[in-house]
């Protein structure tokens, strides 16, 4: 029989798409959540809340004064010291810096004074505030996005990357084989087999389909030097950094002259790329602080453009005069930095931000419908063997299974990351990786038990326990700080994200128990229709 | 600008609506089996359908300019086309309905566009 186009693009489709569909999962759900990054790791900071309550009163150059004052105090010769000013998304000043390295030290004692030391302040009093727990926050969920976990981060984007291109593969021929792409535009015609299933993998596909064809796109550009080392391999030969260097507008990286020169106020500076820019710094970086080769680079805060590259202007930190700073992108560059800008979504306001991690839902949603539907066609074949008591094939079985751990297992791992953040103690020693432990341990349970027991009732259960974690965490904040929702809902702006934390699990929380209502009262159905059969066989068909 | 991005909403909801209802199948929820829009109907309102998606793009520019709103816009072309399918599906009849709500939010747009 001769094939079409059509067809042969469907085997593509069904295959590109099941065999990366699980590992798609993690990445779309993770990365959906890193557009909130910030807000959640300040959730996972109660400590920060009391500080960020009071609106601030401190203009943007008061708070870097204040910041500068205590960085000379407990790291005069560090570095480099960068700071985080409020604004929109961050209501506090996080202020780091790193040591520099010592003559005649070792390769791990220099790794570790490269790594950044860091305290927040309250840009109210200007006083620190409480040490916060240790904790990874959203970052966590952000690198899990792309770097995995328990390997080499290099190892975690070659995967990450390969299953990006299985699925913009799954794209361009899913959009080929759908023959009504325009007839069924608006079509979802529920309780209807394997037909609904296909409208709703359809609807989450086609209508958000200039997301996922960015997301998936601009997600393989932001690693494309790795991805695609030849180019700079041919004209740089070993000499990446050279590359870096030239292609990259970085500001130019000045040796410390080691002799001392007091660092100037950086007040004005903030005013004056405040009077350029119609907005204040949001981030300050100084390198070779009191040093007479001092530099002090401001940088505009994002939401003005695409690019993830912002303006920035540099001082000299000696004599405070303004330099001319880093030079201009080429063109290639520009599209780049818009392209990567894209993915992670900085430019977005709270709207524009909301309606990304939507649409990042929603490819969650079509790679989990996809993910079904395949168990929903294979099944019909054994449609027979089934109704004669019998067993379905090893595929199948093994397909559901995994559906089940990663589609009902995951929202479970999300649950337990942020249970494990309020729950396990304080002063914990190695705390932050146990968390994220916990995230691997309940997600690795969820997977094991849906393994053992792929069934219908798996699948209640799991979404069930999942429900019940995620709306249930409302409640435990209740439980374990000041800043439930009942103080939250009511406070000052800087309670907000707390608050929209809370309201948006319990939200994905009732989300997940109406699904396992909806499963269970099926399954009641079912069983009240054609007593007495086996129930546990029958997995997530459809009605 | 949230008003603009408010009637740009509005307008490709109304875009989508309009358009919806010129297919066979969609017409037939809202009017009954069999019921077939007239070949002038169909016209006139895919018409409108597209001078509403149009329209509701131009709020998004005037909203958030030419780096950001085309961005905003996907988005809320999203938005809008999830809305009249699950409409389309439990409330047929609120499609049409719905799809006047354009004709405010277009004078709304060119007032503020034009200003």
């Amino acid at each position: 029989m001769k094939e079409g186009l059509r067809q042969s693009m469907a085997w593509v489709h069904t295959w590109s798409g099941l065999l990366v569909c699980w590992l798609l999962l993690l990445v779309f759900m993770g990365g959906t959540a890193a557009y909130y990054k910030h807000e959640i790791t300040f959730w996972m900071k109660p400590e920060l809340h009391k500080a960020a309550d009071a609106p601030s009163r401190v203009s943007p150059a008061e708070s870097a004064t204040l910041a500068v004052r205590e960085l000379q105090q407990r790291a005069p010769k560090a570095n480099a010291w960068f700071l985080d000013l409020p604004h929109e998304r961050n209501p506090l000043i996080y202020a780091s810096w790193t040591n520099p390295p010592k003559k005649g030290m070792t390769r791990e004692e220099r790794r570790a004074a490269f790594r950044t030391q860091n305290f927040t302040l309250d840009p109210m009093t200007g006083e620190k505030t409480a040490a916060p727990r240790d904790t990874r926050g959203g970052e966590f969920l952000y690198r899990l996005h792309f770097d995995l976990y328990y390997m080499s981060a290099i190892w975690g984007r070659w995967i990450v990357g390969i299953a990006s291109m299985f699925m913009l593969v799954a794209i361009v021929s899913g959009v080929i084989t759908h023959k009504r792409i325009f007839k069924d535009f608006f079509t979802f015609r529920p309780k209807k087999g394997q037909r609904s299933w296909l409208d709703a993998h359809n609807a989450t596909a086609v209508l958000a389909l200039p997301f996922h064809l960015m997301i998936t796109y601009t997600g393989i550009v932001t690693l494309m030097f790795m991805y695609m080392p030849a180019p700079t391999k041919a004209l740089y030969g070993s000499e990446q950094n050279t590359m870096f260097s030239e292609v990259f507008p970085n500001a130019e990286r000045v040796k410390p002259a080691r002799e001392f020169a007091p660092l100037a106020d950086v007040a004005p500076m903030l005013l004056q790329a405040e009077r350029a820019w119609g907005a204040a710094p949001s981030r300050v970086v100084v390198t070779n602080p009191n040093d007479a080769n001092a530099r002090i680079e401001l940088h505009r805060p994002a939401g003005q453009q695409l690019s993830n590259i912002e303006p920035t202007m540099t001082f000299d930190g000696a004599t405070g005069a303004q330099l001319s700073g880093p030079k201009p992108m080429s063109t290639s560059l520009d599209a780049r930095a818009a392209i990567y800008g894209l993915h992670v979504a900085h430019f977005a306001d709270p709207l524009l931000r909301a309606l990304f991690f939507v649409c990042g839902l929603a490819g969650t949603a079509m790679v989990a419908t996809g993910a079904l539907l395949w168990g929903v066609k294979e099944r019909q074949k054994y449609a027979k063997a089934i109704a004669n008591g019998g067993k379905v094939g090893f595929g199948v079985r093994l397909v559901d299974a995994l559906n089940i751990g990663a589609i009902a297992g995951l929202p479970i791992a999300f649950a337990a990351y942020f249970w494990a953040n309020r729950l396990l103690p304080v002063e914990m020693a190695g705390r932050s990786n146990a968390e994220a432990n916990w995230f691997f341990i309940a997600w690795g349970l969820a997977a094991l038990l849906a393994q053992i027991r792929p069934t219908r009732a798996m699948w209640r259960i799991q979404l069930t326990v999942g429900a019940a974690m995620l709306a249930g965490i409302p409640a435990l904040n209740a439980f374990t700080t000041d800043t439930h929702l009942g103080v939250t809902l009511f406070g000052g702006p800087g309670l907000r994200p707390v608050a929209a934390f809370d309201l948006v699990v319990l939200a994905l929380g009732l989300l997940l128990g109406w699904a396992a209502w909806w499963l269970g009262r099926k399954a009641r159905k079912q069983a009240a229709a054609k007593q007495p059969t086996s129930t546990h066989t029958t997995p997530l068909e459809a009605t | 600008m949230s008003i603009l991005i408010l009637s740009g909403t509005a307008l490709a909801f109304s875009g989508f609506a309009a358009t919806s209802i010129t297919m066979d199948r969609h017409y037939a929820d809202i009017h009954g089996r069999g019921a077939e829009p007239s070949p002038a109907t169909r016209l006139r309102l895919r018409t409108l359908g597209w001078i509403g998606l149009a329209l509701s793009f131009m709020a998004c520019i005037g909203a958030s300019g030419w780096h950001i709103g085309p961005v905003l816009w996907c988005g809320i072309l999203s938005l809008a086309a999830w809305s009249v399918t699950l409409l389309l599906q439990y409330h047929p009849r609120k499609v049409m309905h719905g799809a006047w709500i354009g004709l405010p939010a277009a004078l709304l747009t060119t007032a503020l566009l034009l200003r």
